[in-house]
């Protein structure tokens, strides 16, 4: 926790967040007055995913996402919670700059979705090309900007240059400079109601999209993809694509196991505001589903350590995952049940 | 996950710390500050060493002769001809021509300019490749 301040002397608390996305939209509250930890945004705006896309690659990582779409948790919380804001992109960075400095300007915090590669503060090993990241500009300094980045301990400087560059990156998923600031928030929000909707839209989100790649079905999908691997691909490439889930669940900011731990911190945190021991028990079985995506993430590195000695574990790894996946169903399917019977 | 059991094995953050969350002595879930974890330094070193080595094979080929220096910039700021064509605002067909070392030479002054804005590169840096290898 360090405090800053805006461009019109606003004091700003600084948060070290898990995830970058729910930890700026948790900023965006806290700064207008409404306290919500990130775990509970994280809730209300149904992060919590299964997506495996391996048609699309980051610097020549196949995405399996474990989040919903970038962009996606600040829409819905806003909209959840009742707070009037605004989403821009633009074709001309010139005028994606001005635009940020001239809200800046006006002492309002603002949200970026920039791409990784080109932040200058991350240290080389974390800096590749996926255009996802997101970070809170708090006001202009003569360097460049002031920036909060949730999953940092403290806030940086980033010259306006390098700025630009992350705003406008090329590739897949392009951000566009996407710029988004809540301008305005209901002081009292019906917290309830709203946590109630985002676990009713996660468990449609995991159980009922109707494509083999999303929510459990995409998990099954890449389990099988994986104990496949060796056979298919060569051992070289079935490890790297054990690799490439691995980082996507632990090594991307989740707070641990894909964000299942952080899931089961905000089912803790709706418990006792609904006041359900139904909702307590599922924090702790989300909880025990986070072990054993822990259990799959050494079981895969493991594998990726021991080179040739281990062959037959892809088949363990894969079996790992489709426990995990036999878990989610049940799970989600419990909460549909619970979150349904408090809708009111 | 208990608070005591969050991994802090290997320092490879770079003197930053991750926030994750465990739960606490009263089964309450709170932010731990983590130093990293083994499996994520063998999933990311794995990736990351794989960049790099391939790094390496192009700048050898790049001192051969056989590709252009661009095609080392390129690669080393983690691009494909796809997103370097359109960052620089250059036909991907054009790129690809211009990884042999024959085109690239014979490159206008105008065309080298919008890659090494691209890249972030001076002129200077754009035509050559360093001697020796660089860690990443």
């Amino acid at each position: 926790m360090t405090t800053e301040h805006t461009a019109t002397g606003k004091p700003y608390v600084h948060y070290h967040a898990a995830h970058c996305e729910s930890g700026v939209t948790s900023a965006f509250f806290r700064d207008k007055g409404v306290d919500i930890s990130e775990p509970m945004v994280f809730g209300i705006g149904s992060g919590i995913f299964f997506g495996y896309l391996p048609f699309l690659k980051a610097a020549g990582m196949r995405v399996s996402t474990f989040r919903s779409q970038p962009g996606a948790i600040f829409r819905k919380v806003a909209r959840r919670l009742d707070g009037d804001f605004v989403v821009k992109t633009y074709r001309n960075p010139q005028k994606g700059m001005d635009e940020l400095r001239r809200v800046l300007k006006t002492g309002q915090i603002v949200g970026l979705k920039t791409n990784l590669y080109w932040l200058p503060y991350f240290s080389e090993r974390f800096r590749f090309n996926f255009s996802g990241h997101n970070l809170i500009v708090l006001r202009e300094t003569k360097e460049g900007f002031r920036i909060s980045d949730p999953t940092l301990e403290h806030p940086v400087d980033c010259p306006a240059a390098d700025l630009e560059r992350a705003r406008f990156a090329r590739g897949p998923m392009e951000s566009h400079g996407y710029m988004y600031y809540l301008k305005s928030v209901n002081p009292h929000p019906d917290l309830r109601q709203a946590c109630i909707k985002g676990m009713i839209d996660s468990c449609n989100l995991m159980l009922r999209i109707p494509l083999p790649i999303f929510g459990i079905r995409g998990i099954r999908f890449q389990a099988r993809k994986i104990i496949d691997s060796p056979d298919k691909l060569g051992f070289n490439e079935a490890c790297r694509l054990l690799a490439d889930v691995i980082r996507w669940l632990e090594d991307t900011g989740t707070g641990g196991a894909g964000f299942r731990y952080m899931y089961a911190a905000f089912l803790q945190e709706a418990a006792e505001l609904l006041r359900s021991a139904e909702l307590a028990g599922l924090s702790e079985e989300m909880t025990a589903i986070g072990h054993d995506w822990r259990k799959f993430s050494l079981a895969a590195t493991r594998i990726i350590k021991q080179r040739k000695q281990f062959e037959q574990t892809f088949a363990e790894a894969g079996g790992l995952m489709h426990g995990c996946a036999d878990r989610e169903e049940k799970f989600f399917k419990n909460l549909r049940k619970v979150a349904g019977k408090m809708k009111v | 996950m208990k608070v005591n059991e969050v991994p802090q094995d290997i320092t490879y953050y770079e003197g930053e710390k991750r926030a994750c969350y465990a739960l606490n002595d009263e089964g309450k879930y709170v932010v731990v500050k983590s130093t990293g974890w083994e499996a994520e330094d063998i999933a990311n070193g794995l990736a990351v060493t794989e960049l790099a080595a391939h790094l390496e094979e192009t700048r050898k080929a790049v001192l051969e002769g056989k590709k252009s220096p661009l095609c080392y910039h390129m690669e080393r700021r983690q691009m494909n001809a796809d997103i370097l064509g359109k960052s620089a605002g250059i036909a991907v067909f054009r790129v690809k021509r211009h990884f042999r070392p024959e085109n690239f030479s014979k490159l206008k002054a105008s065309v080298l300019e919008r890659y090494a804005q691209a890249l972030a590169v001076s002129l200077v840096e754009l035509k050559t490749v360093p001697p020796s290898s660089q860690g990443r």
